[in-house]
């Protein structure tokens, strides 16, 4: 008796530690939070396109060849100001602009994969492999292709950065 | 039943060809044509299953239904977020059709264990391939047999006093131990299997084995039917007619004229065994009215 009111009570303790780490958002609650400053450092910009895949149009997936996910000028997001602290990465900025503008957006974390950075799989229902083989998201910073990933790039004053859709491995960019 | 009197050829052929069918095919029609097409032959086969075993194929369609869309955020539809993260309708309708897909492979494997039995399958390709037929055949009756002599060894171990402890972490301790030791002894049982075999001179040339098979007129009707309906089911799939896309959207179920008759042939070739069944059992009924 004595042991199964054990197992129950390590059950319990399970089960309230999986509830508390749950954090459940309805669709408006999670749009509308806005993200406080500490200290602001500076300013950056961010914009995210696609225009590859207008170029591409017969290898992208039936079901996405619509204006709703790639726009007729391929701009998902126009050149957007927003302040940065201490410690911002680019990763940070996506999230927030995909939050503020209600865009889609799909990552993997860095602990799930072997770089221990997060790796950015889509992007307002475009996906990698969307258009080929080859296809992606890719990011550049003041216009130049970054060798590290989005989570570990810290942001500077006046840093430009664009958030891209390839459709061969960078090189059409 | 009607159906397992047939000809081993033709029954190979349709499980393959439905869990073909059944394993590749994305429409949600389709699968769930195969699901109740299976789910209606093991209900009509004698060895019926209880209750029980169907509730676990429920269990397995909400567990994958449930967790499909904790690691899947496609699709435009969010419901809520969890940890920042969307759960949307697509994933979850993704989630849905996986659970359709994997219980109708189930429920039709269950099909074939019942009818497939270890002689035909022997008789199909003991000659062509002796040791991988073997091997397979041991491997499909492997979980059935394990079961019974799991069942056997906690009876007899309960009998002697041991293992009936009132507490559960104690009976899953226990459960475990007769875990291994059945796994010890099915290790056993199929080498002492293989070393039988080998000793009969199975495998051998100029062998010979006594089989009741023969392939009659029925036999070969069947088998044209069959396979008139899985080749429309086959070239509808490969000329796109059945195309069916969950992320971004879900896209709406075809209903033109040729989907329609796709439908139609896969649902007649998924029911082929329960109406075989059910034309027996009226002639039977008709021929003893008349007595």
């Amino acid at each position: 008796m004595k042991k199964n009111i054990l197992a129950l009570a390590v059950i319990a303790i399970v089960a309230i530690i999986i509830w508390k780490s749950v954090n459940i958002q309805s669709v408006d609650e999670f749009y509308e939070k806005e993200v406080p400053l500490d200290n602001h450092s500076g300013t950056v910009t961010i914009t995210i396109r696609c225009d590859t895949i207008l170029d591409n149009y017969d290898d992208l997936d039936k079901s996405l060849q619509s204006e709703e996910f790639v726009p007729a000028d391929g701009v998902i997001l126009p050149e957007t100001l927003y302040e940065i602290q201490e410690g911002y990465t680019v990763f940070d900025i996506l999230l927030l602009a995909a939050r503020e503008h209600e865009i889609q957006m799909e990552y993997q974390g860095g602990d799930e994969n072997s770089f221990g950075t997060v790796y950015i799989q889509g992007i307002n229902h475009l996906y990698e492999y969307s258009c080929g083989p080859l296809s992606g998201w890719t990011y550049r910073v003041n216009g130049v292709v970054q060798d590290f990933g989005c989570s570990q790039y810290e942001l500077q004053d006046g840093d430009v950065i664009e958030w891209l859709y390839t459709c061969d491995l960078g090189h059409d960019i | 039943m009607t159906f397992e009197k047939y000809h081993p050829i033709v029954l190979m052929a349709y499980f393959a060809a439905i869990l073909l069918i059944c394993m590749f095919s994305v429409n949600p029609v389709i699968q769930l044509l195969a699901l109740l097409g299976g789910g209606s032959f093991c209900i009509l086969s004698p060895q019926k299953k209880s209750f029980k075993g169907f509730l676990a194929y429920l269990i397995l369609f909400l567990l994958i239904t449930c967790t499909n869309p904790l690691f899947s955020h496609r699709g435009a539809t969010p419901l809520f977020f969890i940890n920042g993260n969307p759960v949307t309708l697509e994933a979850l309708a993704y989630g849905a059709g996986m659970g359709v897909m994997l219980t109708g492979v189930l429920v039709w494997c269950r099909g074939y264990s019942l009818v497939m039995t270890s002689d035909k399958f022997l008789y199909l390709f003991g000659k062509a391939i002796p040791k991988l037929s073997l091997v397979l055949s041991m491997a499909l009756r492997f979980i059935p047999l394990f079961r019974r002599q799991l069942q056997k060894v906690s009876r007899a171990q309960k009998t002697m006093g041991l293992y009936s402890s009132e507490s559960y972490p104690d009976r899953v301790k226990s459960a475990l131990r007769v875990f291994l030791a059945v796994v010890g002894w099915s290790v056993e049982n199929a080498m002492d299997t293989g070393m039988s075999m080998r000793a009969r001179g199975y495998g051998l040339k100029g062998r010979t084995s006594f089989f009741l098979f023969r392939f009659t007129m029925r036999d070969g009707v069947l088998l044209c039917v069959m396979g008139l309906l899985a080749a429309v089911t086959f070239v509808g799939t490969g000329a796109g007619l059945l195309a069916f896309d969950y992320y971004p959207y879900i896209s709406p179920i075809d209903c033109n004229g040729a989907s329609l008759a796709i439908y139609l042939a896969f649902g007649i070739f998924s029911f082929l065994p329960v109406l075989l069944e059910l034309e027996e059992r009226i002639k039977w009924n008709y021929c003893v009215s008349k007595i």
